[in-house]
């Protein structure tokens, strides 16, 4: 019988180095996955945590981790031909089959972007699939900023607007994600959809925004963060109501999410 | 003839008629669809019917993407039986009364019929769903299972499955492969079939009354005797007296190995449940160094043998339902000890103090091996299970069954929620803020439920430098302040008001919600009770939750 709890050791190949907090840490597979599937990966020395795929390649895949507190600090002593252990992939990603031929409007903040940057490539790379894409992305300051050329590139196909909490910078606007989301045209599309990740009380605020702005409460996604030790619907960490994130989640519907409460 | 009496061909029927009925209440949803591609679909299972629908599914799940068939459902599902998009008449109507009624309209003698029927058995219909009547197939399904369930007579099986499903089953199925676009619910249509056919077939032999199990009396020193036959065998467990870990605090009553009946405690509940047993503690799942993990082993080759009350053997069912079943996947962990258990049902001399165990339908149990009444001149056995039987060949005959508490001192009040609207207004109910001042979070109601699951895990190292190591895991308790806090930190429940709803919400209704039975998680054994520094009882809690609901629904109205 299938032991679900047992981590297999994966190759790291690389290990980029994105902001002073964040590495992302490339890893040998080659197994279908979905975007924004995530793992449980083994943090030496401490135990295990809910990881989503940042980035895809032919035989790896990638995963930004923010070094914060205890948890995530052990990993970073690995460097390339180390071994991570690691299970999945798990949850379910966002309906991308059903955002294509549509407008696409990303709202991210923070790492909330690492989820979402499989799906941002996927339209990069097939610019052709979407009616448009509108990516709004916020950091806390310059330092935090992930991504950078991906941001640039991204820039360049997509309508963007990159902002920072609480400065300007070249190429950054000043204010958070919420405030920019009047500029999103929703009266203009015909269909489109809404994918939301960052912090709870901004996916909130997030969601509230674009609907203050005319899109349907259906449109919407959001993909929750919540702490998991086995990411198969057995340890409880991640129940919400009768919902497990860990197996009906990440992502929801927000016709379902605005009913969960903590 | 199959063992109609046998408790897992009760368990797989009632099971059968639920997995039909929640295929015809609504379309087929995401957590569904994978729950069915994870299901392992029988080659062979000697109905051909049935068969013929297992095929048919499993060929449909196979040929198409998650996403796909998810739509393509949805669109036959509103098709077929609502009849969205079509012309009049041109669906398969899941209502008894448009099958029977020459008007072929819904809610028509055959409605009426089985209303009465459903409030004979005293029940009534609930639900949310406009389009769901009493006639419904899915209701009728449903009771189908309440009678296989409460082990209503084979007769009174026999007559709801002729009178009414086979009175018109065959005619919809055979609209539903008429009318559907996919090749999905042409299959449900033949499993539906096939399996009815063979519940009628299983009635008509079963007619004849099994017999009964036999039971014996014998001696307490006897009974001795044959736990010292099964110890070569078998770890025996029981409530009893142990020595608390703290010297200065009285014994505890725990599950622990015995050697003779006497040692059994009956006159108070156990203080920890029987859990320890065969979920422990703390266990070790793998061991790891650089290149690879080694799952850990049971070094102990004995079965065991669990004398339990009947709330901790419908405790058993909820753990096997979060370990074996949720997300359609096996905890093997979990597995490997649950596998070795015999339970002996421990007949209740009376009800205790806590207990509210028929409020919750926890105080009838028939899934055991064996049954013992431990009486005052000698001890009564049923033998339900022939792989224990042998050692009681030769000993006196009795009538013994057992008997079951049918009243407690107090009861449980469950709230009611009915939808979405009112479990947010459960959710945000002040009274829950009353705990945010006398729960201290220490997790202890959680520690003795038998109910409770959650756990953590842990990497150890064998020391600072060596990659060797295990990971562990170890039992958690929602209602720690820390339980939900993530790597970076941050909780999504802050206060001990909101970690105690969550609790008590997901012990009376979330559980029951998810796993889509009428059964709750918490049984009413009532140790967290004893358990509690600050002496808040879960009962008074459920009630006082039951009544502020009611409150605010009023109050909303
Ligand atoms: S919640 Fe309390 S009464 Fe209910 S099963 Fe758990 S320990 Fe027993
Ligand atoms: S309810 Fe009682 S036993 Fe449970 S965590 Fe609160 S104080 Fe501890
Ligand atoms: S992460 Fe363990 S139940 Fe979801």
């Amino acid at each position: 019988m299938e032991n679900i709890m047992l981590p297999q050791a994966h190759k790291i190949l690389k290990v980029l180095r994105e902001t002073q907090a964040e590495y992302t840490f490339r890893v040998a597979y080659d197994r279908p996955t979905a975007y924004n599937q995530f793992f449980q990966l083994s943090i030496p020395k401490i135990g295990e945590a809910p990881i989503s795929i940042s980035g895809r390649g032919v035989g790896y895949l990638e995963f930004t981790i923010r070094k914060t507190g205890r948890l995530t600090n052990g990993i970073f002593g690995l460097g390339p031909n180390d071994t991570l252990f690691m299970r999945g992939p798990y949850g379910n990603s966002f309906p991308v089959a059903d955002f294509e031929g549509k407008d696409l409007v990303v709202i991210c903040g923070g790492t909330g972007m690492a989820p979402l940057k499989t799906i941002l490539n996927h339209f990069y790379d097939h610019p052709a699939i979407a009616r448009s894409v509108h990516l709004i992305t916020g950091f806390k300051d310059v330092n935090a900023v992930l991504f950078s050329d991906e941001l640039a590139k991204f820039a360049q196909k997509f309508h963007t607007i990159y902002c920072l909490d609480n400065m300007e910078a070249p190429g950054f606007h000043q204010g958070f994600v919420t405030q920019y989301i009047k500029e999103i045209p929703f009266a203009d599309f015909a269909d489109y959809n809404v994918a939301i990740v960052g912090p709870p009380v901004m996916m909130g605020l997030a969601a509230q925004e674009c609907l203050a702005n005319g899109a349907q409460e259906d449109k919407i996604w959001v993909s929750f963060e919540r702490r998991m030790s086995c990411g198969v619907g057995k340890c409880g960490h991640c129940k919400i109501n009768g919902t497990y994130v860990c197996l009906d989640g990440p992502v929801f519907n927000y016709t379902k999410a605005k009913n969960l409460f903590d | 003839m199959t063992a109609i009496n046998d408790v897992a061909v009760q368990q797989n029927r009632q099971q059968f008629y639920l997995f039909l009925a929640r295929l015809y209440e609504h379309e087929v949803s995401p957590a569904l669809l994978r729950q069915l591609r994870q299901l392992t679909y029988p080659t062979a299972c000697g109905e051909v019917t049935l068969q013929a629908g297992y095929d048919q599914i499993h060929t449909f799940l196979t040929a198409n993407s998650h996403v796909d068939a998810i739509d393509d459902l949805a669109v036959d599902y509103a098709k077929v039986f609502l009849a969205a998009g079509e012309p009049k008449g041109k669906a398969a109507f899941p209502y008894e009364s448009v099958y029977t009624s020459k008007q072929k309209l819904i809610m028509q003698e055959a409605w009426e019929q089985v209303q009465a029927e459903y409030a004979a058995a005293g029940l009534a219909l609930v639900t949310e769903q406009t389009d769901i009547k009493e006639d419904h197939i899915a209701v009728e399904l449903k009771f189908m299972a309440h009678l296989v369930r409460t082990e209503a007579s084979l007769a009174q099986q026999q007559i709801f499955l002729h009178r009414h499903l086979l009175n018109w089953v065959p005619q919809f199925c055979q609209d539903i492969a008429r009318y559907s676009r996919t090749t999905f619910y042409p299959g449900v249509a033949k499993l539906t079939l096939g399996f009815l056919q063979m519940e009628a077939k299983l009635l008509v032999t079963a007619d004849a009354p099994a017999p009964k199990p036999p039971s014996y009396a014998l001696s307490y020193a006897a009974m001795d005797q044959i736990i010292s036959q099964w110890q070569e065998h078998y770890h025996v467990y029981a409530p009893k007296l142990m020595a608390s870990r703290n010297p200065d605090q009285p014994e505890l009553v725990r599950f622990g190995e015995i050697n003779s009946v006497k040692e059994i405690v009956t006159d108070r509940q156990s203080d920890f449940s029987a859990k320890e047993i065969y979920y422990p503690i703390m266990q070790t799942l793998f061991y790891f160094n650089q290149n690879g993990c080694q799952e850990s082993q049971l070094t102990d080759d004995k079965d065991i043998i669990l004398f339990l009350h009947p709330c901790d053997i419908n405790a058993l069912k909820r753990t096997d339902n979060i370990f074996l079943k949720n997300g359609g996947n096996e905890d093997i962990y979990y597995k490997r000890l649950r596998d070795k258990l015999k339970i002996v049902l421990l007949e209740c001399e009376q009800s205790l103090p806590n207990c509210f165990c028929v409020s919750m339908h926890t105080n009838v149990s028939h899934n055991y091996s064996l049954a013992v009444r431990l009486g005052t001149d000698g001890v009564q056995v049923q033998v339900q299970d022939p792989s224990l039987a042998a050692a009681f060949s030769g000993m006196q005959p009795s009538q013994f069954t057992p008997k079951f508490v049918t009243a407690n001192k107090q009861k449980a009040v469950l709230p009611e929620i009915n939808n979405t609207a009112e479990l947010k207004l459960a959710g945000h109910l002040d009274y829950w803020h009353k705990f945010d001042n006398n729960c201290i979070g220490c997790g202890g109601c959680n520690t003795v439920c038998p109910t409770c699951t959650c756990f953590d895990t842990t990497d150890v190292r064998y020391n600072e430098t060596s990659p060797d190591g295990e990971r562990r895991r170890v039992w958690s308790s929602c209602m720690l302040d820390s339980f939900t806090r993530t790597a970076g930190g941050r909780c999504v429940r802050k206060t001990p008001g909101a970690n105690m709803r969550f609790k008590v919400l997901h012990k009376v209704y979330d559980y029951r919600q998810r796993f889509g039975g009428s059964e709750n998680m918490c049984v009413g054994c009532g140790r967290c009770i004893a358990r509690c520094p600050q002496d808040i009882s879960v009962l008074d809690t459920i009630n006082e939750f039951h009544d502020a609901l009611e409150k605010a629904k009023s109050e909303v109205q």
